[in-house]
């Protein structure tokens, strides 16, 4: 279905800042959104084009686009960049993926090759499922299952009575005001059709297409994305380089921006 | 105030307050940790210090903390009334709300992050409670949506296939008439027949209106001034006349300008308001009806001398199914004064009840002309 040009990128609340020629690209992962690469992205705002955006049902997007059927599939949000990207007319650009985006990120250069020609992954995870045949993913079925439990219960920590006051009420967007937690709202359904989606996907098969130029990125510790399955991702990418970041945690962006900033612009 | 109170003791405020505080390293490791949660979590306080804040966590919260809690309190430095479940030694999870700041040095660089949490069983079974409430009332509300379209689909089907084999009894009534000989004790079997006949239709007329407007936007009237209004009112009088011969009607027809309105609509509109006076009036007082045309208004009025129609009645008396205690109803399903109302909303009308000792009237007012083009 074509889309206008305003409607893609306020769908995903696109933001377009920089000087450059050539665009940087950076996607939010599962849990939160575009706020969390704000410490990185602005070190390349000399340098690049540096485009921001919130998948849809996240963050500031268009909640109105979301259906459970539509994003059922990671494909389905690749499909989305690959609009932000037609509509910017990207080419050759550098697409930088927190998480589950890192794999996102991987479905959008099979799906247009031209589109970008480097590809970050910060905290990858193919597969977060440990697998008979011998992967370790980092977790068990019955854990991953204890996460989509609490995400019911819990809805990503918000005690659950409050959680549906941010979209449950469309005709009263005050409520949205009063949220204690300004960033990284998500509705809680779509935080459980998210979760699902992240932790029980499986793409350790499109590692191996992957054509374009890779940089894993690993933190320490990262108790979501474990050493042994940045490793796995490195060795599988036909076309990348691993870079273990002396970050711990699963979110280095936040954490320790300046030696991400480093990795990357070493790295491009 | 004779004592004096004794002094706090802000060590043992820290390990005995009835919160639990802990503060960890950037890095995720428990520094420091209060008695009070130690005590929750059926551990040590030095067996905790060192340990990573994951190791009393639920798989979810640690989940859920790397991915949500943790950019959140980098982002804006604080996170607020978040649920988070705690592990204890035995593997009992603990519901808590917790509460979390980072603590920053002068250059702005984080130090460690301190979290104040409170037990919160009983408020998240509550919450729990809620949302479970909340999902079973969407769930029967959706049931209930599409158990009454399904209903009212199965009426008009139902409506309308029964108009045929009314027909074909109002046509065998016809023929018979017609073409057999009848003592006077069959000719009044045959006039009883058609009083039934005529009956039924109605109601099934009545229930396909009911159906029609519950399934979508309301009555559909055709309205036009083409012809005049008077021969279709001088008609239903006279019907209603044939039913309820015992009943007297006191008609005033003064309608001088042309009425721009759906004629047989406005006669349903008529013959359902008199039917209505039969049922309730006074059977040895006469009913009375009078249309007229004013400048630019058109008012239809029927009056009768019945018991006037208690206050909470008056309320219902437009809606649905709605009949009047305490008489039988010789009309069936109370749906004559919802269709009447329903007729006079689609004429950009009113209708009107107004109930006295003296009499009960119901005035129908609706302008004249087509106000759409004004």
């Amino acid at each position: 279905m074509p889309r206008s040009e305003t409607s893609v990128l306020r769908r995903n609340n696109v933001n377009v800042t920089g000087a450059g020629t050539r665009a940087m690209v950076f996607a939010h992962g599962f849990g939160c959104d575009q706020a969390m690469w704000q410490p990185v992205a602005r070190n390349f705002e000399r340098d690049f084009r540096v485009v921001l955006f919130d998948y849809v049902g996240h963050g500031q997007s268009d909640l109105g686009a979301y259906s459970s059927e539509r994003y059922s599939t990671l494909g389905a949000y690749a499909d989305d960049v690959v609009e932000i990207g037609q509509t910017l007319g990207l080419r050759n650009a550098v697409f930088v993926g927190h998480s589950v985006s890192a794999m996102i990120g991987a479905l959008a250069t099979l799906r247009a090759p031209e589109m970008f020609s480097d590809l970050v992954m910060v905290g990858p995870s193919p597969r977060y499922i440990d697998d008979d045949d011998g992967y370790r993913g980092g977790f068990s079925r019955a854990q991953i299952d204890e996460l989509l439990e609490f995400l019911e219960d819990n809805h990503l920590g918000w005690s659950a009575a409050m959680a549906p006051a941010i979209m449950g009420n469309p005709g009263r967007p005050e409520l949205s005001g009063r949220l204690e937690n300004s960033f990284c709202n998500t509705d809680p359904q779509i935080a459980r059709d998210f979760a699902r989606l992240t932790f029980l996907s499986d793409n350790r098969d499109d590692l191996e297409l992957i054509r374009v130029r890779t940089l894993v990125l690993q933190c320490s510790q990262d108790i979501i994305a474990p050493v042994e399955v940045g490793e796995f991702t490195h060795g599988r990418l036909p076309n990348s380089e691993y870079r273990l970041l002396r970050a711990t945690g699963h979110c280095p962006n936040l954490s320790a921006p300046e030696e991400i900033t480093t990795a990357i612009r070493e790295f491009v | 105030m004779s004592e004096q109170s004794p002094a706090e003791d802000l060590e043992d405020l820290y390990e005995t307050a009835p919160c639990g505080y802990l503060s960890a390293s950037p890095e995720g490791k428990i520094v420091k940790i209060n008695r009070t949660l130690a005590d929750w979590l059926r551990r040590s306080q030095d067996d905790l210090v060192g340990k990573p804040i994951h190791d009393i966590l639920s798989i979810g919260g640690r989940i859920a903390v790397e991915t949500h809690l943790a950019p959140l309190l980098r982002i804006q430095g604080y996170v607020n009334e978040i649920a988070v479940d705690l592990l204890a030694t035995d593997g009992e999870k603990i519901p808590t709300i917790a509460n979390a700041a980072e603590k920053r040095d002068e250059d702005g660089s984080h130090v460690f992050t301190r979290l104040t949490l409170f037990k919160a069983i009983d408020r998240r079974n509550y919450e729990r409670g809620l949302v479970h409430a909340r999902t079973q009332a969407e769930i029967e509300s959706k049931a209930q949506r599409e158990s009454a379209v399904v209903r009212e689909q199965f009426i008009a089907v139902l409506g309308h296939d029964l108009r045929n084999p009314m027909a074909a009894i109002a046509a065998g009534i016809r023929l018979l008439r017609n073409r057999e000989k009848f003592g006077p004790q069959g000719h009044h079997i045959l006039s009883e027949m058609d009083n039934s006949v005529a009956r039924a239709s109605g109601l099934i007329d009545d229930v396909l209106d009911l159906a029609r407007g519950s399934l979508g936007g309301g009555l559909v009237v055709d309205r036009n001034s083409e012809a005049p209004l008077t021969p279709v009112l001088e008609q239903v009088i006279a019907e209603i006349r044939a039913i309820a011969p015992e009943n007297s009607i006191e008609k005033r027809i003064e309608i001088d300008e042309p009425i721009y309105c759906d004629r047989g609509r406005l006669g349903q509109l008529a013959s359902n308001l008199l039917s209505n006076a039969v049922t309730h009036g006074a059977p040895d007082r006469p009913i009375g009806f009078e249309a007229v045309s004013g400048p630019g208004l058109f008012t239809l009025s029927v009056s009768n001398e019945g018991d006037p129609i208690p206050e909470d009645a008056r309320t219902h008396l437009f809606q649905p199914f709605f009949r009047g205690e305490g008489r039988p109803s010789r009309n069936g399903l109370g749906l004559g004064l919802f269709i009447a109302y329903e007729i006079a909303k689609a004429h950009d009308g009113t209708l009107e009840v107004d109930s006295t000792d003296r009499e009960t009237r119901f005035t129908f007012r609706m302008p004249t002309e087509d106000r759409s083009f004004a």
